[in-house]
């Protein structure tokens, strides 16, 4: 007879560090890094609600990246981890269920800072400077990644040493032996080009507030979010509450024209910024769903049609903050909603009604463009932060006129023919679609002159 | 620029200077990258000069030559200088993809010199990218182009629009009219078209990526610029990275190539000075009975090594 005895469920630690680093990308793992800085900074500075018009003035502090093909740092006059909160929290795997949600943070899970440098590479240093009670004090967590793999104990601590001070209070983290893929990436003057600019546009509304963050010595400049306002066309602007069990979710919804929508629906038209429109999602301040034109943000799903570049000119946004954090409808990648939360299935509604007055009117439009267009040229560009409180989102009446029989003219030359073409008209970057429209008025006033 | 800097034109010594400096680069790491087994692949013309290069300094013998002018094709065919030539006919971008696709070319490095006389269009960023995704390990590429102004935009405040919908997310958000001037295009067009090889090879996840080589910036009547990268299997990175990052390396020198043309007889008595510790100043070539600029001085006492040395043959 056998006895009963346990098997062992703890999971080894190899398994668990590529598991963890496997389903999130190196730029999130980094924006992971960024959050954990910005938490501290928000905390320092009162932590209330992330809302659109709130102006904190995060102008103290500063969060610099280095990333070359040998090491990898991030530095931060944030505040620092406290040694207590190092000993209980920063370096368990996953926050504790007793753990108190921090005020209006974005590190949720616990796990970034974790994930984010075993992602990275091998050598890991963190060393924390905050304030104590007589002053600065400091410590440091060194991990040699494959020894602390290879300790088979059920140990998975790690060490805490002491540290001399960083300039500020704030944390320092660096790693070195880096993974042979990632000092590939970060080798690419492309990776890291976009990587600025996601960070511009993820942390577009904590740049406003006065934060710099430096990549490679280059600050980085805050993506600008503007929408056209007048001549009918008037923005959408609703702030609202959820109330749920934990707590309370401060909701704001903006639907817009960020552009009049494409002259053509040619894909060489197309290319320049139809990746800007859609919707993007905010949760405390820091947007994790970024242009979407998927079932994600509800196109193609209830009564609501899938994206078409026709709807190009579309920008939504969605501002979710709450105290506590778990409440928002983010995924553990922070690249993504979780579309079963409840907040977020709400705040879908009021986006779908937005989305599908822009769909109405891209049809309407057809039937008598030049009338939509000169609407839509007098209408002045604003940024989202002046945007008035407005229930619906607006758009002009556009008259049918009495339909002339058009003629479509189609036709394809040799790329370089076109673009000599463009620089003859005196724009070589002029579209293919005008091209062809000012050749046909340049040879009809020759041949045919006056109407 | 007055007339005699840019009469003898065919002699083109600062074209001739940069082949030199490239060739002899490629000698240095052919044993490392294997070169000797590579083939070479580029555009032979009618000349040829390039092929000659590659035949004497890297003894390579399978060269491909990418021809699209009908004609060019029969007096390429009649003056390729040796037998194992290839001329195939077409545009590069339509060679290159079947080159890539040809089974007995795999396995083996290649040398690829794209030597376009034009500025940067759709078309070469093609070639770039098909060459750096896909070209056998431990090839070298180089790319050889325009970059005068008015190629690439007649209008200087329609360049960077231009550049970026060449290079896509390569090219910096803050790239401006200034670094598309007349006199800072080449350089800026340079390093975008290195940063752009690097990033390809990276997004494309060679074991080795590209280490960049050669970024020259001369005058061929237009300013040209050629730059160049090596994409090493993953045992030969740090071999080609060694080498290209060695200080005798001639792949990036820090001022444009501005060689002066010369007569034999000027040339001789400039050389008699040379080589020398202190530099050659204008007032001892005012000594020598003639007169340059101090530019071209400078130039010539770096590459006189290198300057071609011409005859005129009757025959």
């Amino acid at each position: 007879m056998v006895g009963f005895t346990k098997a062992d469920a703890n999971p080894t630690k190899a398994f668990f560090v590529r598991m963890i680093t496997r389903d999130i990308s190196l730029e999130d793992c980094i924006l992971d890094l960024i959050d954990n800085s910005i938490d501290g900074a928000w905390k320092l500075s009162g932590g209330h609600p992330m809302r659109l018009d709130d102006m904190t003035d995060l102008s103290n502090y500063k969060i610099e990246i280095n990333a070359t093909p040998q090491e990898f740092t991030i530095i931060d006059n944030c505040g620092g981890i406290t040694l207590d909160d190092a000993i209980e929290y920063a370096f368990t795997f996953g926050r504790k269920e007793r753990d108190a949600p921090d005020a209006y943070s974005i590190g949720v899970y616990g796990i970034g800072m974790k994930r984010a440098a075993f992602k990275i590479g091998e050598s890991i240093s963190i060393i924390s400077t905050y304030k104590a009670r007589k002053g600065l004090e400091s410590f440091r967590v060194a991990i040699d990644v494959p020894t602390w793999l290879a300790d088979s104990s059920r140990d998975w601590d790690f060490d805490i040493e002491s540290s001399g001070d960083l300039k500020s209070a704030g944390v320092k983290l660096s790693i070195k032996s880096l993974h042979d893929s990632i000092s590939s990436s970060f080798s690419s003057p492309t990776f890291i080009r976009d990587l600025g600019r996601t960070i511009g546009r993820d942390y577009a509304l904590h740049i406003r507030r006065g934060l710099s963050i430096c990549l490679n010595g280059k600050l980085i400049k805050g993506w600008e979010v503007e929408l056209l306002q007048g001549s009918g066309f008037e923005p959408m602007r609703i702030t609202y509450t959820d109330d749920l069990d934990g707590g309370i979710v401060n909701v704001e919804v903006l639907a817009g024209m960020a552009a009049p929508p494409p002259e053509s629906l040619e894909p060489d038209d197309l290319m320049d910024g139809e990746n800007r429109y859609g919707w993007y999602i905010a949760c405390n301040g820091r947007i994790v769903l970024a242009a979407n034109k998927s079932d994600v943000s509800g196109w193609g799903t209830e009564d609501w049609p899938q994206w078409h570049p026709q709807y190009s000119g579309f920008l939504g946004i969605v501002v979710f903050s709450s105290q506590n954090a778990s409440l928002l409808p983010l995924t553990t990648t922070k690249r993504s909603v979780d579309v079963s939360s409840g907040v977020f299935r709400r705040a879908r509604l009021r986006m779908r009604d937005a989305s599908k007055q822009w769909i109405g009117y891209t049809n309407a439009r057809k039937q008598s463009v030049e009338d939509a267009k000169t609407h839509e040229q007098q209408a002045k560009p604003t940024s989202i932060f002046g945007i008035p409180q407005r229930t619906t989102f607006l758009l002009p009446t556009i008259a049918s006129k009495p339909k002339v029989r058009m003629a479509n003219i189609n036709y394809s030359m040799p790329l370089q023919r076109v673009r000599s073409l463009a620089e003859g008209f005196g724009n070589v970057n002029m579209s293919y679609r005008d091209v062809g429209i000012k050749s046909f008025e340049r040879s009809f006033s020759d041949l045919v002159g006056d109407e | 620029m007055p007339s005699f800097d840019e009469v003898n034109y065919s002699l083109r010594p600062n074209k001739h200077i940069q082949r030199t400096i490239v060739f002899d680069g490629l000698r240095s790491i052919k044993s490392e990258l294997n070169l000797r087994n590579c083939i070479y692949i580029g555009f032979g013309s009618i000349w040829f000069t390039d092929f000659g290069l590659a035949h004497r300094i890297l003894q390579v013998n399978d060269m491909i030559s990418i021809e699209g002018d009908e004609i060019g094709i029969r007096r390429a065919q009649f003056n390729k200088p040796f037998k194992t030539v290839r001329i195939e006919p077409g545009h590069s971008n339509e060679v290159i993809p079947k080159l890539l696709l040809e089974q007995q070319l795999q396995g083996r490095p290649w040398v690829v010199w794209l030597d376009y006389d034009k500025s940067l269009q759709e078309e070469s960023v093609d070639d770039i990218r098909s060459i750096v995704e896909r070209a056998p390990q431990n090839s070298v590429l180089l790319v050889t182009l325009n970059a005068s102004g008015g190629s690439i935009a007649r209008a200087p405040e329609s360049r960077p629009q231009r550049l970026r919908a060449l290079l896509g997310p390569t090219v910096p958000d803050e790239l401006s009219r200034d670094d598309c001037r007349e006199d800072t295009l080449p350089e800026t067009i340079a390093k975008l078209i290195q940063d752009f090889m690097v990033s390809v090879a990276v997004a494309a996840a060679r074991p080795g990526s590209l280490v960049p080589a050669f970024r020259l910036i001369y005058r061929d009547g237009a300013p040209m610029v050629t730059v160049g990268g090596i994409l090493p299997s993953r045992g030969a990175v740090s071999a080609a990275r060694d080498v290209t990052q060695s200080a005798g390396w001639q792949g990036f020198p820090s001022a444009r190539i501005v060689a002066p043309h010369l007569t034999i007889r000027e040339a001789a008595a400039l050389q008699s000075e040379l080589p020398r510790t202190r530099s050659l100043s204008r007032k001892s070539v005012q000594k020598l009975g003639f007169d340059l600029k101090e530019e071209q001085i400078k130039s010539f006492e770096k590459y006189y090594r290198y300057y071609p040395s011409f005859a005129q043959i009757t025959t």
